[in-house]
């Protein structure tokens, strides 16, 4: 999946990025601004800068979305972030205040820095996981509110997501002893 | 019913419930034991209090841009929040501070 | 209906106020850290709803700043209380 195209691309493909990027970046101005036409004059040169650079900086286009995998990821997103600021809140304002925590080692099995970051911001968005460190090896150090059996499994599910918001596979899931 | 009306009475209960998630989150802020769980309180509920919030202005909006600019800040504090929340675990977890663990056994 | 609105306002000033308790105990300089990023999600909360009450929506650009901040702020943080040492 990586590809090492960063100083051999074309021209052509450049210009492509630099009128998306130039589009994009022109979109949210229009947001920010309540769409006023007078600051036009303004956004327009800016959005220019801003694509130039982020070509020159980053040529590669990012990790490309998949959209029905992003439609899906919102979706899921939505429902357990919502589910998780409800675990939270129930285990905050019960009396007795339910808290088993530990950290559990995640082996990874996707690939890529992109998407690498996405897991790790989503995992701590999610019912009582949240992401503490990346260990060499391939492996995510995730801190549980709830050390329960099925952690691993239910971060195998999260990853799976973000895999398809990439439109990535992941390879088979091994359940080895990790702790 | 008007628009008016159910928009009032919608973002009123959207209020309600963002509020709720704000209090929760700073109750264990107070309440947890360490900087981790205490980051899953900030991180997950106070995100989560600021959607409903959003999303009851949004129903109080005069136009379809502010609804997209409302959602825009929310997705910014949203990836800002989870990228600050890794940041402060990963620094506590390498400065060596053992998380707190429920004594057993 | 902008009751529902100063209402709101003022119950997200009282949890913001939950967290200078723990400014107050800390124990750590990171507790303390996380009511400065308590502020910051409430903060955007607080200005957004008080653009909606006074109709001013200049007030939105405010949030859309403090939300930009509360990265830096945390980045900051991050490295001067922790150094460069490991990175």
């Amino acid at each position: 999946m990586s590809q090492q195209t960063a100083t051999t691309i074309s021209r052509r493909e450049r210009i492509r990025l630099f009128v998306l990027r130039t589009l994009a970046l022109g979109a949210i101005w229009v947001l920010i601004t309540e769409a006023d036409p007078g600051s036009l004059a303004v956004g327009v040169p800016l959005a220019m800068i801003g694509a130039a650079l982020s070509v020159a900086l980053q040529p590669r286009s990012l990790s490309a979305v998949h959209l029905p995998g992003a439609v899906r990821f919102a979706g899921f997103f939505l429902v357990q972030s919502f589910l998780g600021g409800l675990d939270v809140a129930r285990r905050a304002l019960s009396p007795a205040m339910p808290l088993d925590p530990a950290c559990v080692r995640y082996p990874l099995r996707l690939a890529g820095d992109g998407p690498r970051v996405v897991l790790a911001n989503t995992i701590s968005l999610l019912p009582g996981t949240l992401s503490a460190r990346f260990l060499g090896g391939d492996t995510l150090e995730v801190h549980v509110l709830d050390n329960h059996e099925s952690v691993l499994a239910d971060l195998a599910q999260v990853e799976e997501r973000v895999a398809g918001l990439f439109g990535a596979n992941l390879p088979p899931l091994q359940m080895g002893g990790d702790s | 019913m008007t628009w008016e009306t159910i928009a009032g009475w919608g973002s009123t209960a959207l209020f309600a419930v963002g509020a709720f998630f704000f209090f929760a989150g700073s109750v264990g802020l107070v309440r947890f034991p360490d900087v981790y769980t205490r980051l899953h309180a900030l991180t997950k509920a106070d995100n989560l209090g600021l959607g409903f919030v959003v999303t009851g202005l949004a129903l109080r909006a005069e136009s379809w841009i502010v609804v997209l600019k409302l959602y825009l800040i929310w997705l910014i504090v949203i990836v800002t929040g989870a990228t600050a929340c890794y940041l402060v675990a990963n620094a506590a977890r390498g400065s060596g501070l053992e998380p707190w663990t429920r004594e057993r056994r | 209906m902008t009751l529902a609105l100063e209402v709101l306002a003022v119950v997200i000033m009282a949890t913001v106020s939950l967290g200078i308790y723990r400014i107050e105990r800390g124990p750590t300089g990171t507790d303390r850290m996380l009511s400065a990023m308590l502020f910051g999600t409430s903060g955007v909360a607080l200005t957004l709803v008080l653009a909606e009450i006074t109709g001013i929506g200049a007030l939105r650009d405010m949030a859309l700043v403090f939300a930009l901040l509360g990265a830096l702020t945390s980045v900051s943080f991050v490295k001067r209380a922790w150094g460069a040492e490991d990175r």
